[in-house]
């Protein structure tokens, strides 16, 4: 009847609030837009829930250096080392970071024919490769064997299904993407939080020392490619220490100094729960409506430093006492809480209630480390190496080292791995790469496998890779079988 | 001579001269075989007859046909008349009659569109009979007065009608007769006349009385022509128990249709399941059609007291006919409208008096029992945390206590003092449940003004009910305005129009579910601080070191304001054309415009959103439109008195627009400006806006065949196209056949003495589903946001993972039916078995999250859903002064899930999983842990395998793997009921009438969180008093650990602990009412009065612990009945009315 005749135009589907991706990438801004799309998955590891779990906390539990909260199941399970592959931590990581190489896949993909400016383009590109290298380093590492995934998916392609590739492959793709980023014109620093040169260099730095060790064990030409590239940041001279590790926390420094690459937060348009997760749990000296204690180093750990270090002192990187909110009284937890990550402007008196606290990523002193380390792999203990590491005890009024064996040595960097960058998601790691634990009682490295932890817990096979998570499996059986021991 | 009988008929007497009364025995002879066809409305009225000597009775015939009039006469007094013979041509009526009658022993009268035959009046003048004229009123059982009632005197055909205001008189001779009262759809009551001149009656209505009309969809249907499955309940069953909206009005009604009143906040939480459910993503709400437009507002914002009628279509054969919005099943409601001959006001109100019922209160511990328990787990601090212990990070709350003293130079709070032995004492001891809850007095008024002549009808409605809620400040206040108008035009021409406006406001108490929101706060916020300080600033659960942060609950009702204002205006107009005989064209066009408006403040008062000190405000808006226009046409014929078809085509086209909003911003320099002034936020949020649309293009018919009267057929079938489907699936297509067999009418039951009605039935068809949203099939970008250098940077990202294949969920649905009274259907049954078949389930499945994406929307994985219906109605007792009917319906419910995703994978969700989609499970299923007790001292050994000690929890290591985690997860309930159902009886007394009805639900369970902080976070914030009796050395049996610090190693796992049988029966209703006799309240201009006291959810029997176990506070999962995180309690009701009319 009447309505008969125009069906086709009343029954289409325009949807004027979103774009699809047919229409999309025709103009410069829109490349601009799809690069900035990239990057809010890095947010993902302060992401939390109800009880301030989150994935940078998973991170550093299975290591053993820190407890949480009772209630908190799934912390309390990667400390004990007894999670399923069901637990959600699990899922956030895999999900996050392929959202993440998605987003860049279709911004390498596409951006290549618009018609602008070509060095924009071009440093657009390195943004985009660097943060698909980032993202595929973390799931590499976590997950071992994964899919490779460098085009977007849509329903009929096959990669929809995908099988998982070797980790040499993935390697290869971070490392083609790292170099790819290397020549794209990127600037050598950026204050802004922006992918810069000097990221790009830091992290291929620390790719090639991870390739270096285990489970890939490059050795020799790795750890050369290692010492190189962290040279060429260092003898850039675009980064320094800072004088004072509140600078680390504050907001006046952020993505300066020695912060090389962070994850950014600002007040008004996204916080995050870092200072809350730190704060002993309803201990009430924060501004911030949460005190979750949700991670609290361990007292052994804290007392692990050498007893002259300035940075296990009180309100260096770690407190054990505050002034009670809208108080002059002192509350003492009776605990150790990291003060590394308490934005006082945010929790402390007067402080704006906005937890603002970037995460950082890549920071200046890891660099100096790893050319220690690396070039320690080649050419055992040089002045240069000494003079790095010696960069950061100084900081920390400790002695500068000298005279140490190879293996002397060896052990020293771990150790100031351990100390200078607690927390900061490289303790884990490092076990995966070396199979080492640090034996907080004597000092001393372990052989992962051999030891208890001062949590309960010994390493084995298992807790060298998470599980790929179960729902994943279910959704695509072409990824079994399950990684070792998580079946 | 007859022009002085054309007066109203049912007055007749009246009118005769008084002195023919005296010796007149007026006979009037009603056969009321033809009478209900008076629905047809103008008729052709010059009449050409050309016949020779034929019977007046087959004459009569053939001018009923051709005038539409209805004819009224007793067959055998029509033996006495003449053969006629005539010949006319476009003469009227009345001439043909004067004709036909001039020479016979009869005459007539005309009345409206009716012809009574009657015996010429003989006068015989030396008869002085006895004359008693007795007269009175015929009211239904609300006191609504029953025009049209036939009083018969028994034994004899003699007899009269009731008036339009349901007065009747009656001339009888001896004082000693009985009358019958009989009316269409009401139960037929004798009465002895005893010598009285007034007699009032009250008739009950049948429950499903054959010839009831039915509204199904695009038309109308007698009950007994019925082949489908449908339930319907009238204006007169709402009146008996008065409710806020128009789901509770129904609840309880139907067999199949369960509604769950799943909150008492103002207006309730709602949810209709209508024969189980169909759907995982998409909706499982029924639709709504109100006079024939979908209605798209949310049914809430109609007036329950403007409704004539609501019909609720159950299986496929009446809900095919909606195509892709049937699956769920139809309610259509109807409604009231002005009555030709009438000129009404109606006055309803009622005051309601609301609290939260005493043995419903949760126990929870006072100031002394949670100080006692903050000592105990210090006690055991050191069992369960040695090292931290050792560390000091364990205080000794005396100690702490005395921090707080009356007097203390710490700048704490006065919390406690010191008792003769120096021991701390708390000062305060509020009991939160009576101290935030309220005797809440709710209000509903209804005024309406109806009237018609014989062309037009029209009707004013207004509404106006303030719904105060149990806990204080909440509310939600209700305006509505409808005006309606029908107008006879021409002949052929019928045209209508329907305008309403409604304006809702309503403000929560019970928003964000899972924080500290006020009614956590109800259990959770510790007695020993007060509401207010003596300085008047609030008290704050974090004013005590060591107790989680938070509001109490009666500063957050206070400084939290959430409100809901929606003002929807709704019209409708529609054309009837009378095209030829039987043939009928109607257009409808309605349309639904809809704005909210949802303000938001926070002050720095309230430690949620943000913390104290910094307020918050927000402003969430929407606006859509909605339109629908529906075309078609309809055809009766009827062939031989043997066949009668009815056929409907139609078409309709749908659009929806909408847009929604959304401004945020906090740090305003001061509370005053609430949400009035967001430009003074120093921290606004990013602004937000949405777009929605989509557009719905169908074709439909169906055609109902009957044979006579034994045997019915319907075939429907619509073809529906929607913009939300893949380009390759716009279209499809959904028939259904019913066919139904009327016992009754075979010779071998057609005066059975028992059996009065038999009626089977069996229908098949397909429905289906597309409420998923707009935009599914589309590859959309999202939208996100970073930031460099301090400043917000837009970015896109992949979005929607496009599937163009995508399309309808489909659901076939088998239904078997038995409808049959007995005793002149004083008993009646009504019996259905169905089987609902999903498949196609709209489903945002997994896909590899490789992807980039972690789910695709896609027709994947089915459902079954199986039960019986049952409904018994009888009239126990039926005298004049005292009745007693009872209805009875129980429902049967099983669902399962029979496919899910590719692999058949399980589906978590809801909040820590607690919610199990799995094959072979109940939708919505409970899913956590096993909780084995407590490890007992005996134990020790074998909880250390599991690092437990004993007091420590015990949770069942299903797998035996000695690890306790995900995988040693079971279901461990459902919220759906095995059954439920509904108990009334009504009792009528003179002019007394009771009403009691039961409500009875069996099989469902509660998954009540509350148990996880409510009981396991002891110290941190108040717990339930069961916290008392926790696992001590000394009580090994205990359901709970053994009380410590929570930082000292607490598990706090989703178990079976939470999850409670949540069976229950209900005193739903309880009413006593008065109407007043006739005689007394005409004195007072008043037609009828009802005056009522009610008593609403007057008990509750249940095992479970909680509020009220009919309840969900997550209607945002689509099973998540009877998931429970701290609801709003139910209140007891007393409620008391009037019913007005004049």
């Amino acid at each position: 009847m009447l309505t008969v005749g125009c069906e086709k135009d009343f029954l289409a589907e325009n949807n004027a609030s979103a774009i699809t991706l047919e229409n999309y990438f025709t103009t410069a801004a829109q490349a601009s837009a799809s690069i900035n799309g990239i990057y809010p998955t890095l947010q993902l590891f302060t992401a939390t829930d109800g009880y301030g779990e989150s994935p940078w906390e998973s991170l550093e539990f299975p290591v053993g250096h820190a407890t949480s909260l009772g209630q908190s199941l799934y912390n309390n399970g990667l400390i004990r080392h007894t999670n399923s592959s069901i637990e959600p931590v699990f899922r956030t990581v895999w999900v996050g970071f392929y959202n993440g190489i998605a987003n860049a896949n279709v911004a390498i993909k596409r951006i290549p024919p618009i018609f602008m400016n070509e060095a924009t383009k071009q440093s657009l590109l390195g943004e985009a490769h660097f943060l698909r290298a980032l993202y595929n380093f973390y799931l590499v590492r976590l997950y071992g064997d994964i899919p490779l995934i460098t085009d977007p998916v849509d329903f009929t392609s096959p990669d929809l299904y995908p099988i998982r590739s070797p980790k040499q492959k993935i390697y290869e793709l971070i490392v083609s993407d790292l170099k790819a980023a290397e020549n794209s014109g990127l600037p050598n620093t950026d204050k802004t939080g922006k992918v810069s040169l000097g990221a790009v260099k830091s992290l291929l730095a620390s790719v090639y020392l991870t390739m270096a060790g285990q489970p890939l064990n490059g050795g020799a030409e790795y750890y050369k490619l290692s010492a190189e590239k962290a040279k060429e940041v260092i003898d850039a001279g675009w980064y320094s220490l800072f004088t004072d590790y509140a600078f680390l926390h504050d907001r006046a420094h952020k993505n300066q100094g020695e912060l090389i690459f962070q994850v950014q937060y600002q007040a008004g348009i996204k916080t995050n729960d870092l200072t809350a997760a730190v704060t002993p749990s309803k201990i009430g000296i924060s501004m911030l409506s949460n005190e979750y204690g949700a991670i609290m180093p361990r007292s052994e750990f804290v007392k692990s430093y050498e007893p002259n270090d300035k940075r296990s002192q009180e309100k260096q990187f770690f407190f054990t006492e505050y002034t009670k909110k809208g108080s002059s009284t002192i509350v003492k937890f009776g605990e150790y809480a990291l003060y590394k990550y308490f934005q006082v402007e945010a929790a402390g008196p007067g402080g704006d209630a906005n937890s603002d606290q970037n995460w950082t990523i890549l920071r200046y002193p890891e660099i100096l480390l790893i050319y220690a380390e690396a070039s320690n792999e080649i050419s055992g203990p040089t002045q240069t190496a000494y003079d790095q590491i010696n960069l950061v005890r100084r900081r920390a009024n400790l002695q500068g080292l000298s005279g140490l064996t190879q293996n002397e040595f060896r052990e020293a960097i771990w150790k100031e791995r351990y100390h200078e960058l607690a927390f900061e998601n490289k303790a884990y790691f490092d076990i995966q790469r070396t199979k080492k634990v640090y034996n907080l009682v004597n000092n001393r490295f372990e052989d992962a496998f051999a030891f208890k932890n001062e949590s309960g817990a010994t390493f084995n096979e298992k807790y060298m890779l998470w599980p790929v998570p179960s729902s994943e499996i279910d959704a695509n059986p072409k990824l079994k079988p399950q990684n070792p021991g998580w079946e | 001579m007859y022009k002085n009988f054309i007066c109203n008929y049912l007055q007749i007497q009246s009118c005769i001269p008084p002195k023919l009364l005296k010796v007149m025995k007026l006979t009037v002879v009603l056969l009321v075989a033809a009478f209900l066809q008076v629905s047809a409305t103008t008729h052709a009225q010059k009449i050409n007859l050309d016949v020779k000597n034929v019977t007046l009775e087959s004459v009569l015939t053939k001018l009923g046909k051709q005038s539409g009039f209805n004819f009224l006469y007793n067959s055998k007094m029509l033996k006495a008349a003449k053969p006629v013979t005539i010949s006319v041509r476009d003469m009227s009526l009345s001439d043909v009659l004067d004709e036909c009658f001039k020479s016979q022993p009869l005459t007539f009268v005309i009345n409206d569109n009716t012809v009574v035959v009657k015996n010429k009046v003989i006068f015989a003048e030396n008869t002085t009979l006895q004359q008693i004229i007795l007269s009175g009123l015929v009211s239904d059982q609300n006191g609504q007065p029953l025009p049209g009632v036939s009083i018969k005197l028994k034994n004899t055909t003699t007899g009269v009608m009731s008036n339009n205001d349901g007065n009747y008189s009656i001339t009888l001779t001896s004082g000693q007769e009985t009358l019958i009262f009989s009316y269409i759809g009401f139960t037929t009551q004798e009465v002895a006349v005893n010598n009285r001149k007034r007699i009032d009656v009250t008739l009950i209505e049948q429950a499903s009385a054959l010839n009831e009309v039915l509204v199904v969809g695009y038309g109308t249907q007698k009950r007994a022509d019925l082949t489908g499955s449908v339930g319907s309940v009238k204006a007169n069953q709402l009146m008996e128990r008065p409710a806020v909206n128009v789901e509770q009005a129904l609840a309880g009604r139907i067999a199949g249709v369960n509604v769950s009143t799943n909150s008492g906040r103002p207006g309730g939480r709602t949810a209709i399941a209508i024969r189980g459910y169909s759907s995982v993503n998409a909706a499982n709400d029924p639709l709504y059609v109100v006079d024939g437009i979908v209605w798209t507002s949310g049914i809430g914002t109609l007036n329950p007291n403007d409704i004539a009628s609501i019909d609720v279509l159950k299986d496929a054969s009446s809900t095919a006919i909606y195509g892709t919005r049937g699956t769920n099943g139809v309610i259509i409601v109807t409604t009231k409208r002005g009555k030709k001959g009438t000129s009404q006001v109606n006055y309803d109100n009622y005051l309601s008096f609301n609290w939260l019922p005493k043995d419903r209160k949760y126990d929870v511990m006072d100031s002394k029992e949670f100080l006692f328990v903050e000592e105990e787990q210090y006690k055991n601090a050191p069992k369960f945390d040695p090292v931290g212990f050792a560390a000091g990070k364990y205080q000794d709350p005396i100690i702490k206590r005395k921090k707080y003293l009356v007097g203390n130079t710490l700048g704490n709070r006065e919390l406690f003092t010191l008792d003769q032995s120096g021991v701390p004492q708390p000062i305060y001891n509020v009991d939160w449940q009576d101290m935030t809850t309220t005797n809440a007095i709710s209000q509903n008024q209804n005024v309406s003004f109806t009237g018609g002549n014989d062309n037009t009808n029209y009707g004013l409605f207004m509404g106006y009910a303030n719904e105060k809620g149990i806990i204080k400040e909440s509310f939600e206040k209700r305006y509505n305005v409808r005006a309606v108008i029908d107008q006879q035009m021409k002949d052929w021409l019928k045209i209508g129009g329907n305008l309403s406006y409604a304006y809702n406001k309503e403000r929560r108490v019970d928003e964000s579910v899972g924080s500290n929101n006020t009614l956590r706060q109800l259990v959770e916020m510790v007695s020993f601080i007060p509401y207010k300080y003596e300085d008047g600033t609030y008290g704050y659960r974090g004013d005590y070191e060591g107790l989680e942060k938070g509001d109490n609950p009666l500063a957050q009702v206070y400084e939290n304001n959430p409100l809901y204002n929606s003002k929807v205006f709704s019209g409708n107009t529609y054309a009837n054309f009378k095209i030829l005989k039987g043939i009928e064209f109607t257009s409808t066009l309605g349309v639904n415009v809809i704005n909210n408006i949802n303000p938001y403040f926070k002050s720095t008062k309230s430690d949620l959103q943000g913390g104290l000190g910094k307020n918050y405000s927000r402003i969430t808006s929407s606006e859509s439109t909605f339109w629908q226009w529906s075309n078609r046409i309809n055809y009766a014929k009827k062939i031989n008195d043997d066949h009668s078809i009815d056929l409907l085509v139609g078409t309709e086209l749908q659009q929806n627009n909408g847009l929604n909003w959304v401004s945020v911003t906090s740090v305003m320099p001061d509370d005053y400006y609430s949400y009035n002034n967001l430009g003074a936020g120093a921290t606004p949020l990013a602004p937000s806006s949405s777009t929605n649309a989509f557009q719905m293009q169908s074709y439909f018919g169906r055609v109902n065949y009957n044979y006579r009267d034994k045997y019915l057929l319907t075939g429907t079938g619509r073809a529906d196209g929607s913009s939300r489907f893949g380009k390759n699936n716009k279209f499809a297509f959904f028939p259904s056949a019913a066919v139904a067999w009327r016992v009754s009418n075979e010779n071998f039951l057609l005066n059975n003495k028992v059996i009065s009605n038999m009626k089977l039935r069996g229908s098949y068809g397909l429905t289906g589903n597309s409420e998923i949203g707009s935009y599914k099939s589309q590859a959309n970008l999202s939208t996100n946001s970073y930031i460099f250098g301090s400043v917000r940077a837009s970015g896109s990202a992949v979005g929607r993972l496009a599937n163009p294949e995508l399309q309808w969920e489909k659901t076939s649905q088998l239904d078997l039916g038995l409808d049959i009274g007995f005793f002149n259907d004083r008993i009646s049954i009504e019996a259905d078995y169905f089987l609902k078949k999903t498949h196609d389930l709209l489903y945002d499945a997994p896909v590899p999250a490789t992807s980039g994406y972690t789910v695709v929307t896609r027709n994947i994985g089915s459902m079954e859903n199986r039960g019986i219906e049952f409904a018994l109605n009888t009239v126990n007792i039926n005298k004049e002064n005292f009745s007693w009917s009872t209805n009875f319906n129980i429902s049967t419910l099983t669902n399962k899930i029979t496919g899910l995703g590719v692999n058949n994978e399980d589906i978590l969700y809801g909040t820590k999983e607690g919610l199990i989609l799995r094959v072979g499970e109940s939708a919505g299923s409970f899913y956590g842990y096993l909780r084995d007790g407590i490890w007992g001292t005996a134990d020790a050994e074998k909880a250390a395998t599991y690092g437990q000690k004993p007091g420590d929890l015990r949770i069942k290591d299903i797998n035996n793997d000695k690890v306790i985690n995900g995988q040693d997860r079971v279901v461990l309930g459902k919220g759906i009921a095995d059954f439920y159902g509904t108990f009334a009886n009504t009792i009528r007394y003179k002019n007394l009438d009771l009403i009691a009805e039961i409500q009875f639900s069996y099989g469902n369970d509660v998954f009540n969180q509350a148990r996880n902080s409510g009981e396991a976070r002891q110290g941190l914030a108040n717990s339930f008093a069961t916290v008392l009796d926790a696992w001590t050395p000394e009580n090994q049996n205990a359901e709970l650990e053994q009380v410590r610090p929570t930082s000292a190693g607490y598990n706090y796992y989703m178990d079976s602990r939470k999850v409670s049988d949540g069976s229950f029966i209900r005193g739903k209703n309880i009413v006593l009412g008065y109407t007043f006799s006739k005689p007394l309240v005409s004195k007072w201009g008043i037609s009828s009065l009802r005056i009522y006291a009610s008593a609403q959810n007057f008990f509750l029997k249940t095992k479970y612990f909680g509020y009220d176990p009919e309840v969900t506070t997550y209607e945002e999962f689509s099973f998540s009945q009877g998931f429970t995180y701290y609801e709003y309690p139910k209140p007891r009701t007393f409620l008391i009315g009037l019913n007005l009319n004049f």
